[in-house]
């Protein structure tokens, strides 16, 4: 069950900051409520994945999230599907019903097959190990794109998309991703992993999965109960379990 | 995660049966939320997976954790700094205040901060950089 200020939205204007997640966690250290969003116009040290420089002029969107869900670590780790659907179903609002929006796992979305939007989950652990809070940041190319990068990027006003004002984006952001989080509460990880799951880009072709150093190709077959991406290798008779490493669904980045 | 013809991932029972060994016991069940595994010596030993099985309940008895110990709230991989090249978070012989982000357990792209329950000096640092770490797995040993 969700009570009322579960589902409450408490927008933070931070103009230009180093990073929203930086930020999210102070905040959340000193107890801000569940539902709150900061959101900077600019970042001059945004970061994804291992510390990775994530390029933020104003006009597009960075915003943090944090969360307080109540459950455990391995639940939470559902919120990365939880983010892609949302940021998913906000982009298609602005975007020609024409133009696919499409989840590369766990929480990429891709708009025409590039990447438009990236997720940070960071979660907290306290003292018995238990989920304390979990910081949900995401960056939203509206206006601008960077070039050079791995998977090709877009943006929404490159994909001829027509958006509001900034300040508005980011509240219809904050209350899309909401709707999602309070599915996911209320009906739990099978509705978002359906959802999800028809939106996949590249199911059931060629994928390759990068692990460190190592890398190996199969099909992408589906998604366990628990979202672990399921790959099936030349040969197998079961699909391998992944839950960790980054994931290339060939055809797509062909076709690109 | 690893797993032979048989569908058993053998780094695990290995590890478990060190554990076992590190510890005396004579039979040690182990798990996370979707399978779990029982290693026993002598003739009532099986390994055991499925989907309806639930973890093990801990019992002080068979619980590898010495006090002091900073165990795994997930199955993922562990990072030990915050980005390739960068320092440690934490390094055997430090003090570390209660809080203190320790090592990060990575897993479905959500990174787990784990942190110092108290404050104490880091006594063993149990896992390597990249390293995947099991449910309940023990990271670090604070004193």
């Amino acid at each position: 069950m969700t009570s009322p200020q579960d589902q409450a939205l408490a927008l933070v204007a931070l103009g230009r900051t180093e990073s929203t997640n930086t930020e999210a966690h102070h905040r959340a250290g000193a107890g801000a409520a569940h539902g709150t969003l900061l959101w900077a116009e600019a970042q001059t040290k945004g970061r994804g994945r291992h510390g990775r420089e994530w390029i933020s002029p104003p006009g597009n969107l960075y915003a943090s999230f944090i969360l307080r869900p109540a459950c455990d670590a391995a639940t939470a780790t559902q919120l990365a599907f939880v983010a892609a659907l949302g940021v998913g179903r906000f982009l298609s609002r602005y975007l020609d019903a024409a133009i696919p929006v499409h989840f590369k796992w766990p929480n990429d979305v891709l708009v025409s097959g590039r990447k438009i939007a990236g997720i940070l989950a960071e979660s907290t652990m306290g003292k018995t190990q238990n989920l304390e809070w979990v910081v949900l940041g995401v960056g939203i190319n509206i206006e601008t794109h960077p070039e050079g990068v791995e998977w090709p990027a877009t943006s929404l006003r490159a994909q001829g998309g027509n958006p509001p004002e900034i300040a508005e984006l980011v509240e219809v952001f904050g209350q899309s991703f909401l709707f999602c989080y309070n599915e996911w509460q209320e009906k739990g990880f099978s509705p978002i992993r359906k959802a999800w799951l028809e939106r996949a880009a590249g199911l059931d072709e060629p994928v390759r999965v990068r692990l460190g150093e190592e890398s190996f190709e199969g099909t992408f077959v589906g998604l366990d109960e628990d979202g672990a991406l399921l790959v099936l290798k030349d040969g197998d008779k079961d699909p391998s379990r992944v839950t960790s490493g980054d994931v290339f669904p060939m055809k797509v980045l062909a076709g690109l | 995660m690893r797993r032979n013809k048989h569908g058993i991932n053998p780094e695990i029972v290995r590890e478990l049966v060190a554990l076992m060994d590190e510890h005396g016991l004579s039979e040690l069940e182990y798990g996370t939320s979707d399978w779990h595994a029982r290693v026993a010596r002598g003739n009532a030993g099986k390994a055991a997976k499925g989907d309806a099985q639930s973890a093990a309940e801990p019992t002080s008895s068979q619980s590898p954790a010495p006090p002091g110990a900073v165990t795994s709230p997930i199955v993922g991989v562990a990072f030990l700094s915050p980005e390739p090249g960068a320092p440690n978070f934490v390094n055997v012989g430090d003090t570390v205040k209660e809080g203190e982000t320790l090592l990060l357990i990575e897993a479905m792209k959500t990174f787990n901060q784990i942190r110092a329950p108290k404050a104490g000096k880091v006594a063993q640092i149990l896992i390597t950089n990249g390293q995947a770490v099991e449910y309940g797995e023990v990271l670090v040993v604070l004193e």
